[in-house]
């Protein structure tokens, strides 16, 4: 093993260290004021060690998903797939489930898998892709996944209480085909009530403290790791000690505080902390220092003394903005420094958190720890969904429709590769989220809430059951997905709790099986309409051999009908899009 | 512009699983000063430290006990009020009138009055308490039953080997970076069967449908790593609900003597159920004891909460004790913080991490005595100080487990089992 690692230290020793080179004479401090950094017209030179592709597209807006997609493909078979062919296009059923699962969260009905199976038109599956993109699940369903991104990170358990304003400030994002450099600056700059604005939700998942914020800021939109640099410099990193606190030093004037009221549940507000004075107040134009709190890096050696004041500086471009600031410049300028065309992470963080999550592979790994140091594993093909997706505006749907239409996502998903073997010649089996799981077990055992048999039909008690399920079954989208394993919890929920148990049951008036084995009198047909519905496909010829086998053995056909739904929803299958 | 091997690491449970090596950019002087090779000497070390037989229950006060009506009384002081001190067991060491049956035991406890850490905010705090480390947004560190059970588990045993008993509400730690497989198996109320662990259908007809799972999944041949994964957890679980180990959960089991030992309540039954769960081979359990947040009423309140928790926790050590199980299994009694000493207008306590105490017996721990000391007011330490790092490194050193031993955050980064601290070694003398 060891042996064979250092041979490819020698085959990779060529091309890192140009871009390394390159990135760092980029970090000289200069000093900038934040307007004109903000406005784009500041001379970084950042993008000038961007490795250069050989082909660039030199226009001003983006190209058309499908056309992207297919520049992608041939980016790709390129630089990725060097050893030999990459995996065949996946059936349609296959494909149908998976694209389905990844744009709306849920997975198609057995109707709509037999119509897009039959289906002639050689468009359809790009047609597919335009039409999940246009739905309103859409929105919802990466509202959620985000969520979780920001909300399995709180360092305390409060944020909770902005779980639903963000789902809906983001659901209205995405659906309206935001630009995710709209959408990170709202989170940066926002303030007011959580309950009500769910662009607060990283200030409250930290309640206000500036230093695990800017942490995240950094881990969610940049993909750079720094708060590893918060006690020590970074062990295999550039970054320093000093280049984290400068970063927390954006926000030491945010704070969460109760909003009293006396009615409706306990909310709390984002606001800054500070004292304009009455000068300040009414001569803001003279850019009197407002007072307030500053950020000081503490002394390791002596931890009670105050320790080093710090200044804020962005350590991707090493600018500072003036000193004194107000929390709302401060913020301002974060935001429009993070945001940066000039700030190739920016883009980077997001394309690769989103191909990663179709892919179930990203160019970087894990999807949220990148930076100059660390190995793409096919920088052209990077460079230019980057590109695109800035020329796009950073239109969100814009990114998810020229994924979609790649043949690196459609194509058959493969276990997760060996790092010897090519990037990306394969789709990889992603595990459902508790909310997909939630909403496809919901759908399949009869259309009424899992839990619902329990007589929680209203809003807020389906709420309650879905973030008890997502208790169960729900993970942080952010660890690795080959560290996120079945617990032994899910298994008996999905073997023996009262929704699975109740809905798998024939006797059920009104229930699916009963209908099945209704209008189904054939056990093949049966059978395959079990498939349909739990895993929308058909079964193989050896699974119905071994279903009608398993029939035979049993006197009662409901019976074993049932045992037959309640194995398909309990196999790995289920619980994976494939 | 020095360059070395930066192993990439994949990680599983804490674990190193696998390795992607990429080139780095970094210094000479973090070569030099040996970043690398951690994971080698650790991988290497992972298989010794599964250590003997050892096991911890955790009797977790959520809100933060007040020490004074506990087993730090201060009846001579304004700031001791109305609770007056009883003597115990062993002379010149005394506790609260409201401990009567732990006092008859005070042999066996030792009793740590300096406990002490700057978090008084209950969810801090208590992931603190739990963890040994302030909760951060970038690592979810894993819990002590977590901890305990990643580092020595008894593998032959059917049962979950980290048992949670009670509800500990949402300040609640788990796994963390550990992963799953590291949670917590939870019991929320003690008198009943664990969720989910009784199959919809009868017992024959449940195997009949794990063996058509088994071939539908396993019938292509070379199946998918995510699919053997699921089909061995598959086993584990159907294996742990039809195994007669079981029963250890099913406290009705107990003779009426043995079950009115441990007194009534909610507490009182997690209790008994801990010592089951113990004798049948888990390892670590932890009950929770809910309330003890009193910012007004604190008197009666508090001689509430420990006329639920005296009785158990004595019988407790007592039972333990006459099976023969109180030298290998570890108790430890503590809540987030501790009360402020001054009674405020409420006549309650409020939140109090500079000076507080904590309660431990068996698993090798000296009984009969008192570490550390605070003044006659109660709001310092005079003597003995000890951290939150130096209590965790007690438990490992109790349960012999090598507190230096390092896990790996998904990011790759080695975090020590207990990170600083040291032992307190008068505990084992």
């Amino acid at each position: 093993m060891l042996k064979f690692h250092r041979s490819l230290l020698f085959v990779l020793l060529a091309g890192t260290i140009v871009g390394i080179a390159a990135f760092g004479s980029a970090l000289s401090a200069q000093e900038a004021p934040v307007e004109e950094f903000a406005a784009g017209s500041s001379s970084s030179d950042i993008t000038a060690s961007l490795p250069a592709a050989e082909t660039h597209i030199n226009s001003s807006a983006a190209l058309d998903p499908v056309d992207a997609a297919s520049r992608v493909d041939s980016f790709l078979s390129r630089e990725a797939h060097l050893q030999g062919e990459p995996a065949v296009l996946t059936d349609d059923a296959t494909f149908l489930r998976r694209v389905h699962l990844d744009l709306v969260g849920e997975a198609p009905t057995p109707d709509e898998v037999m119509d897009f199976v039959l289906d002639t038109d050689e468009a359809k599956r790009e047609d597919v892709v335009a039409q999940l993109l246009g739905s309103a699940k859409f929105g919802q369903n990466w509202a959620r996944y985000w969520r979780d991104v920001i909300l399995y990170r709180q360092s305390d358990p409060r944020g909770n209480i902005a779980e639903q304003s963000l789902i809906r400030y983001l659901e209205d994002q995405f659906n309206e085909g935001a630009s995710w450099r709209q959408v990170a600056k709202d989170f940066i700059t926002a303030t007011g009530n959580v309950r009500e604005n769910g662009e607060t939700a990283f200030y409250m998942a930290h309640f206000g403290n500036g230093e695990e914020v800017a942490a995240e800021f950094s881990r969610v939109f940049l993909g750079i790791q720094i708060q590893c640099a918060q006690c020590h410099d970074h062990p295999t990193d550039r970054w320093k000690r000093e280049q984290f606190h400068e970063l927390a030093a954006f926000l030491p004037r945010v704070q969460v505080r109760a909003v009293q009221n006396d009615s409706g549940p306990r909310t709390f507000q984002v606001q800054s902390r500070e004292n304009l004075g009455r000068r300040g107040r009414n001569q803001q134009a003279n850019r009197r220092p407002a007072r307030g709190p500053e950020h000081y890096m503490s002394d390791l050696e002596d931890p009670s003394s105050r320790g080093t004041l710090m200044r804020p500086r962005f350590f991707v471009n090493s600018k500072v903005i003036p000193e004194g600031q107000s929390d709302e410049r401060r913020r301002n300028a974060l935001a429009a420094m993070m945001t940066s065309k000039e700030n190739p992470w920016f883009a980077k963080a997001f394309v690769n958190r989103v191909w990663a999550e179709m892919l179930g592979e990203g160019f970087y790994e894990p999807i949220d720890d990148l930076g100059p140091d660390r190995q793409c594993s096919a920088p052209e093909t990077m460079d230019f969904l980057c590109e695109q997706f800035i020329a796009a505006d950073y239109n969100v749907k814009w990114l998810y429709e020229t994924i979609a239409n790649t043949d690196a996502y459609q194509r058959v998903s493969r276990a997760r590769r060996d790092y010897t073997e090519d990037a990306f010649a394969a789709n990889c089996p992603q595990r459902l989220r508790g909310d997909q799981l939630y909403d496809i077990l919901t759908e399949v055992l009869g259309g009424s809430n899992v839990g619902a048999a329990r007589g929680r039909g209203n809003q807020r008690g389906r709420q309650n059951q879905r973030t008890a399920f997502n208790t169960t079954f729900g993970y942080d989208p952010s660890v690795p997905r080959d560290e996120v394993t079945g617990s032994i919890p899910q298994a008996l929920y999905m073997m023996n709790s009262q929704p699975i148990t109740a809905g798998t049951q024939a006797a059920r008036p009104g229930s699916a099986l009963a209908q099945i084995l209704r209008e189904f009198p054939k056990n093949d047909e049966a059978v395959t309409e079990l498939y349909l519905r739990c895993l929308a496909r058909v079964p193989s010829k050896d699974e119905l051999q071994t279903c009608r086998d398993y029939l035979a053995g049993i006197d009662s056909r409901a019976e074993g009908i049932e045992d037959i739904f309640w194995v398909l929803i309990n196999t790995a299958e289920f619980l994976h899009r494939n | 512009m020095d360059l070395h091997r930066h192993t990439h690491v994949r990680v599983r449970n804490g674990a190193v699983v696998g390795r992607r090596d990429f080139l780095r950019g970094v210094t000479a002087a973090s070569l030099a000063a040996g970043t690398l090779g951690w994971h080698d000497l650790l991988s290497a070390k992972a298989a010794d430290l599964k250590a003997r037989g050892m096991a911890c229950i955790l009797l977790w006060m959520q809100g933060g006990p007040s020490q004074f009506e506990t087993f730090s009384p201060k009846p001579g002081h304004e700031n001791g009020g109305e609770t007056k001190a009883i003597s115990t067991s062993v002379p010149g060491i005394e506790v609260s009138e409201n401990l009567p049956h732990l006092a008859k035991v005070m042999d066996e406890i030792a009793i740590i009055r300096s406990m002490n850490s700057r978090e008084g905010s209950h969810p801090r705090a208590t992931s603190l308490l739990h963890t040994g480390y302030l909760p951060t947004a970038s690592i979810k560190y894993p819990t002590l039953g977590s901890l305990v059970t990643q580092q020595i588990s008894n593998d032959a045993c059917e049962l979950p080997s980290f048992v949670l008993v009670g509800n500990p509400g949402r300040n609640r730690t788990g796994g963390g970076f550990l992963g799953v497989d590291f949670d917590p198996f939870a019991v929320t109320r003690s008198g009943q069967a664990p969720a989910n662990s009784q199959p919809g259908v009868g017992e024959d007809r449940f195997r009949r449908r794990l063996d058509l799972l088994d071939k539908l999944q396993t019938s292509g041949g070379d199946a998918q790593a995510h699919v053997q994964d699921h089909v061995a957890l598959y086993r584990k679980a159907s294996k742990m609900i039809l195994s007669p180990q079981m029963k250890a959960f099913d406290i009705s089991e107990e003779t009426d003597a043995a079950r009115e030992a441990y007194g009534k309540g909610n507490f009182a039954s997690g209790c008994l159920l801990a010592r089951r769960l113990i004798e049948s081979g888990v390892t670590f359990v932890e009950v929770v004891a809910n309330g003890w947040d009193t910012h007004q009423d604190n008197f009666n309140r508090v001689k509430n909460l420990t006329g639920q928790v005296d009785q158990p926790f004595a019988q407790l050590i007592r039972d333990l004790k006459d099976r023969g199980l109180l030298d290998s299994t570890l108790i430890v009694w503590m809540g987030e913080f501790g009360r402020t000493p001054r009674i405020n207008a409420r006549t309650g306590r409020d939140h109090f991490p500079r000076a507080f105490n904590v309660a431990l017996a068996g698993g090798g721990v000296q009984g009969g005595q008192v570490i550390g000391k605070t003044n006659p007011a109660g709001d310092a330490v005079t003597d003995r100080p000890v951290g939150v790092t130096d209590l965790f490194q007690s438990i490992c050193k109790s349960l012999k487990i090598d507190a230096a031993a390092e896990n790996f955050s998904s990011v790759g980064r080695p975090i020590k089992v207990v990170d600083g601290g040291e032992a307190v070694d008068e505990l084992f003398a």
